[in-house]
């Protein structure tokens, strides 16, 4: 019967969500919760210490709210969402508090299984119960029960017509509010407001690094750093369509020719920053020809495993005693020197941020026209639909072929900058990590979109470096996003648009979509 | 019918990367022939008896790797996808394993002489049997969810998409079991029996070569499992029905087969395979943590490749090809062992680029490959 | 003979066992609109992908212009100036359909990325030309104002324009269409006609159609050739093929020709 599977449903619904639950406290993530929560409340934390106990409690009431929110099925009626609710709370429940009944049972039997399950520190134990021992699983039980039930009430209420209707027409009045401040400005105004807001954004981003200390400094170089690197990878992945595993082992070339060039040790070239530069650059691109042409006819995921054999070697062979003379082996190289323009060395972090944001520029520049021109349109043609875009005159090989190359350069760029940046490189930044994080925030952002390569680098690189707690989260996070994304928003956060090219009048456009309309209704009714 | 075949094919494809690529594979065999030449004509350092170890290692560790391959075989031959979160199911599995015989080593046994000895040794058969167990239903499971979550929404996607999704896994699962298990490198304790280390002695050239318990019994252990699933896929109806399913999934519904159920099962067998093989690995290398699961899969992925993706024979055959080729490798090229892995990576790029079907594959259709 | 657009010399091609297309020969002239006909799975298709350069053909000759393509790639045959459309529309479907027909200006441009980064003066002056062309071109097969439409939201007919579209972009000699009207409604086929002869007329490109719809081939065509089996069994004017015996037979099996006669007098004497 229908009822019986709804319901049957939010069964299942409560025990994903405790699951996660139980999941999330066995990777000590309620400690780090509740910190944060203190955070909010202006309650600084000593490092390692366990924060009062109200602000478990809060956490234990969010989730239980959030969990009450998802319990319910949008389009049911409300009374059979309300029992939704109901049960997927209630099982949430029983099952947390099972749960704690074996970690009270575990705190009072003094087991220690820190060997094998890190979190389960006996504090951080008590602590999940809010330190009530016994009385804490009845209180859990309830908290689920209650706020769960909450939860779907405030959901059905939020969603419920009446609400939806006015939140719309709030909308609707805000943004005709805006277009009407819009024409009723004066058209010069119209016309250069763009500027000027790009303009004052620009002085900000001058100011700003001088202003910030070295650490916010640090974060923009690193975020900076990822965003060249994303658009070099989207050149590869997001416009020829060529899923690169190896990115990592591009950055390495130039990295490592900006190691070996201009640090003292092992060789002591000291040839200056500038030319080492364009020698990795020019390395990447050599080391992206050089891969690419074997390659070439694979495709998707075993084109995907090549590259990523490919990154491994290089790591390999770089901290192989192999090379151990010529690269420094595993301890990697130091003291890379910092560049010099006009005479003048950069010596302070804000220099970096300067270096960094006018690559960005540049980057960004080269990508919009590359992605714009006769070449950028042959590679999204090849990502469409290679035959087709072979039968319209497109040498498939060497376009692919260009795409990495010029994907290659940009790593280049990134490894060399980073390099002299840290002063140092070893076999280590350049792990199967590093190219995952880029892929990852090119997926998370959105492919071929540069503001979504800029929400994916701040929201990947930069949001871990500035909440310090969830640091240790960060490598499952993104994990765990890139399935998240990949079921529910393949197109990334910030999808890319195509661009309006015809370039007509707005009535025309008007006409010609209800021309549009018109056939396909027809085409229906046909 | 007239035989005469005047346009060759190769006409049109004869180009710049074609020879680039021949060229690379004419020096890579040149490369070859002066490392051998040098080690077997010039130095002539190693023994019989060393490339007997070798032998062994080889044939040990690539029995493991079969089995994780035929893992990547079955998926692939019905999703065509790569489960890049394979060799994380064998790293649970092998972690599932461990507490088994952790457990039972905390359970102290009285015997009748009055001598404590833990469970393990008092009753190593049941605990080793236990542990295989427990090793393959928790991969079973994992791989059950993971094809649940991860994949079965996606199957309708373009390629790239379970990829990316199957790559998003393995980092999860691998970083889950970082942080539930902590970075920490653990030892199997064996039971006292099949301690590594121990195993017969064989004299070659009056130098003994141990040929291990674990090592044994990793390979029996493999064979049985192999046989035991070429028998199921060929005979059984689970069987017909996973190949009716890589044959054409709509057909395949069409004629009253659950196409979801199958896809589950082969998820479940190929768990639980990766699960006894990581159970394998625990028992025979004794290390494991959080990153153990990972070149192990890739070079699980690389057999299957060798043996020609698809093919459980195959997967079978590249496995222990592959485990062979990276024992005796670094010795009979004279490289370092440090660059061990490297060589099952350029094996898998230079059967992915010069033959993608693989020893024993068929010849993949362009939309497969 | 100098007023060939393509001439195949007895082309062969196997899949396996199957023969698909068996020795077919064809000279199809200048300026003429030639239609290739034929039951289900006659090689019709294979005989396209032949000419267009995504199969070799095991035996044969392909001349275009008197030069022998039939060993090039398929990038090198689109430049010398052969375009093709397909059975199941091929657009890049997340692509703009201005930007559908500027990837199909492909091998009309000579700007590379290096211009493309650097904006030199030839790119501007190349890249207004284009979108010139693409404009005149959206008007042309009657898209005037979608332009800015992804391919895939365009309803199907004008899909099918788009595609003649990307086709004539880059100002091919001679234009391969596989069933233009497949799917499309009487009035949509009228247009289709409309626009495959203004394109033989006013551009003079030579057109090889395959289609199913008898009407529209008997309506159009210069010439036309029957495969049955990869082997052509018929080539003539449009009347000569109706009368074709062998033509009917292929069509409605043996003893066809007999039964169409009856119904064609039967038809005769209703009127």
């Amino acid at each position: 019967m229908n009822s019986e599977k709804y319901l049957r449903n939010s069964v299942q619904k409560g025990f994903i969500f405790s699951i996660v639950m139980i999941f999330m406290m066995m990777i000590g993530f309620h400690v780090v919760a509740a910190n944060l929560t203190s955070k909010l409340f202006g309650v600084q934390v000593l490092r390692g210490s366990i924060p009062e106990v109200v602000f478990m409690a809060y956490v234990h009431l969010f989730f239980a709210f959030i969990f009450g929110w998802g319990a319910s099925d949008k389009n049911r009626p409300s009374k059979q969402r309300v029992a939704q609710g109901l049960v997927t709370s209630v099982t949430t429940a029983a099952i947390i508090s099972l749960f704690s009944l074996l970690l009270v049972f575990l705190v009072e039997a003094q087991l220690d299984i820190r060997e094998y399950l890190t979190a389960f520190s006996a504090d951080y134990m008590r602590y999940f119960v809010l330190n009530l021992g016994r009385p804490g699983i009845i209180t859990l039980f309830g908290i689920y029960t209650v706020t769960g039930l909450v939860g779907t009430v405030t959901a059905l209420f939020v969603q419920s017509d009446r609400v939806q209707q006015a939140w719309n027409r709030a909308k609707t009045s805000v943004t005709l509010f805006w277009e009407n401040a819009n024409s009723k400005m004066p058209a010069w105004a119209q016309k250069y407001g763009k500027y000027v807001i790009y303009g004052g954004s620009i002085i900000v981003l001058l100011i700003l690094p001088v202003r910030w200390g070295s650490y916010l400094n640090f974060v923009t170089s690193v975020v900076g750093l990822y965003i060249i690197a994303g658009i070099g990878l989207n050149i590869m992945v997001g416009l020829s369509g060529q899923l690169m595993l190896g990115y990592a082992a591009f950055i390495a070339m130039g990295a490592y020719s900006m190691a070996l060039l201009n640090a003292p040790t092992p060789h002591g070239i000291m040839l200056g920053f500038w030319p080492s530069l364009l020698v990795g650059v020019v390395m990447a691109m050599i080391a992206a020809l050089i891969l690419g042409l074997p390659i070439m006819r694979l495709r998707g995921d075993y084109l995907a495993i090549v590259t990523l054999g490919f990154g491994e070697i290089i790591r390999i062979l770089l901290r192989s005693d192999l090379l151990v003379d010529f690269t420094g082996g595993p301890r990697g190289i130091h003291a890379i020197q910092g560049p010099t323009l006009f005479g003048r060395p950069f010596n302070s972090s804000s220099d970096f941020v300067y270096l960094i944001f006018f690559f960005i520029a540049l980057s960004i520049l080269i990508y919009q026209r590359l992605a714009n021109s006769r070449t950028g349109r042959a590679w999204l043609a090849i990502n469409e639909d290679s035959i087709a875009a072979q039968a319209t005159g497109v040498n498939l090989r060497g376009y692919k072929l260009l795409a990495l190359i010029i994907g290659a350069a940009f790593a280049g760029l990134v490894g060399g900058i980073a390099a002299s940046r840290n002063a140092f490189t070893g076999p280590n930044d350049h792990s199967l990590m590093v190219s995952i994080n880029v892929l990852s925030l090119l997926i998370v952002g959105g492919m071929n979109s540069i503001p979504g390569i800029f929400l994916g680098a701040f929201a990947l690189r930069g949001l871990p470096e500035i909440l310090r707690e969830v640091e240790t989260y960060r490598q499952l996070a993104f994990g765990v996003l890139l399935i998240v994304m990949m079921l529910v928003r393949p197109k990334g956060l910030w999808p890319s648009s195509r661009p309006i090219m015809e370039n007509i009048d707005k009535a025309k456009v008007k006409k010609a979509k209800e021309k549009v309309k018109k056939t396909k209704r027809k085409s229906k009714d046909g | 019918m007239k035989v005469l075949k005047k346009n060759d094919r190769r006409l049109k494809r004869s180009s710049v990367g074609k020879m680039i690529r021949n060229l690379f594979g004419v020096l890579a065999v040149l490369f070859i022939i002066w490392r051998l030449y040098l080690v077997f004509i010039v130095q002539n350092n190693y023994g019989p008896e060393t490339w007997t170890r070798l032998l062994i290692a080889g044939l040990v560790i690539g029995s493991v790797y079969a089995l994780i391959a035929i893992g990547y075989t079955l998926v692939y031959g019905i999703l065509f996808m790569i489960n890049f979160a394979h060799g994380e199911v064998m790293m649970l599995g092998s972690f599932a394993g461990f507490f088994v015989f952790e457990a039972t080593n905390a359970i102290n046994i009285t015997a009748a002489d009055g001598s404590v000895t833990s469970l393990t040794n008092a009753q190593p058969v049941l605990s080793i049997i236990l542990a295989f167990l427990v090793g393959m239903t928790f991969s079973a499971m994992v791989g059950f969810f993971l094809e649940k979550i991860a994949y079965r929404p996606l199957r309708k996607a373009p390629r790239l998409i379970p990829l990316i999704s199957a790559i998003g896994a393995s980092f999860a699962l691998q970083n889950a079991a970082l942080l539930l298990f902590s970075p920490q490198t653990r030892n199997y304790t064996n039971p006292e029996f099949l301690a590594r280390g121990a195993g017969w002695r064989i004299m070659i050239n009056e130098t003994a070569v141990i040929l291990p318990y674990t090592g044994v019994l990793t390979m029996v252990l493999s064979i049985l499992l192999m046989v035991g699933l070429l028998l199921m896929v060929k005979r059984t109806r689970l069987g017909k029905s996973m190949r009716a399913v890589a044959m054409d999934k709509d057909t395949a519904a069409l004629m009253g087969i659950d196409v979801n159920q199958t896809i589950s099962n082969t998820f479940i067998i190929s768990g639980a395979l990766a699960g006894a093989a990581g159970v394998m690995w625990g028992l025979h290398n004794g290390i494991l943590h959080y990153f153990v699961g990972f070149l192990p899969g890739i070079k699980a992925f690389t057999a299957a490749v060798l043996g020609g993706i698809g093919n459980v024979p195959g997967a079978m055959l590249g496995g222990m090809v592959l485990g062979l080729l990276e024992a005796i490798g670094p010795a009979a090229l004279d490289i370092s062992f440090q660059l061990k892995d490297v060589i099952a990576f350029v094996i898998m790029i230079v059967i992915l680029v010069f033959k993608p079907s693989g020893i024993l594959g068929e010849v993949l259709s362009e939309e497969k490959v | 003979m100098a007023d060939l657009i393509i001439e195949t010399k007895r082309i062969s091609k196997f899949f396996g066992g199957l023969t698909a297309v068996n020795e077919v020969d064809l000279q199809i002239p200048k300026g003429s609109i030639y239609s290739i006909i034929g039951p289900n799975g006659a090689g019709k298709t294979t005989l396209f992908n032949c000419i267009s350069g995504f199969y070799v053909p095991e035996i044969g000759d392909i001349l275009f212009l008197g030069q022998p393509i039939q060993s090039r790639s398929t990038d090198y045959i689109a430049s010398q100036g052969i375009s093709r459309t397909y059975q199941n529309i091929r657009l890049f479907s997340n692509l703009t359909a201005m930007e559908n027909i500027l990837v199909g200006q492909h091998t009309n441009l000579q700007t590379t990325w290096l211009d493309a980064i650097v904006h030199t003066p030839r790119y501007v002056r190349e890249s207004q030309y284009s979108h010139d062309e693409a404009v005149r071109l959206l008007t042309y097969v009657g898209l005037k104002g979608l332009g800015d439409y992804l391919a895939c939201n365009l309803p199907y007919g004008m899909q099918r324009r788009l595609e003649i579209g990307r086709a004539l972009a880059n100002a091919p000699k001679l234009l391969l269409l596989d069933e233009p009207t497949a799917g499309m409604n009487p009035q949509e086929t009228v247009d289709m006609i409309k626009l495959i002869r203004m394109v033989r007329d006013e551009l003079g490109i030579s057109i090889i159609l395959i289609e199913h719809d008898m009407k529209v081939v008997m309506d159009i065509s210069d010439r036309i050739s029957v495969l049955d089996y990869g082997t052509k069994i018929a080539e003539g004017s449009p009347k000569e093929i109706q009368a074709n015996e062998r033509v009917i037979e292929a069509y409605l099996g043996p003893g066809g020709a007999a039964l169409a006669d009856k119904y064609q007098k039967r038809r005769r004497k209703h009127a």
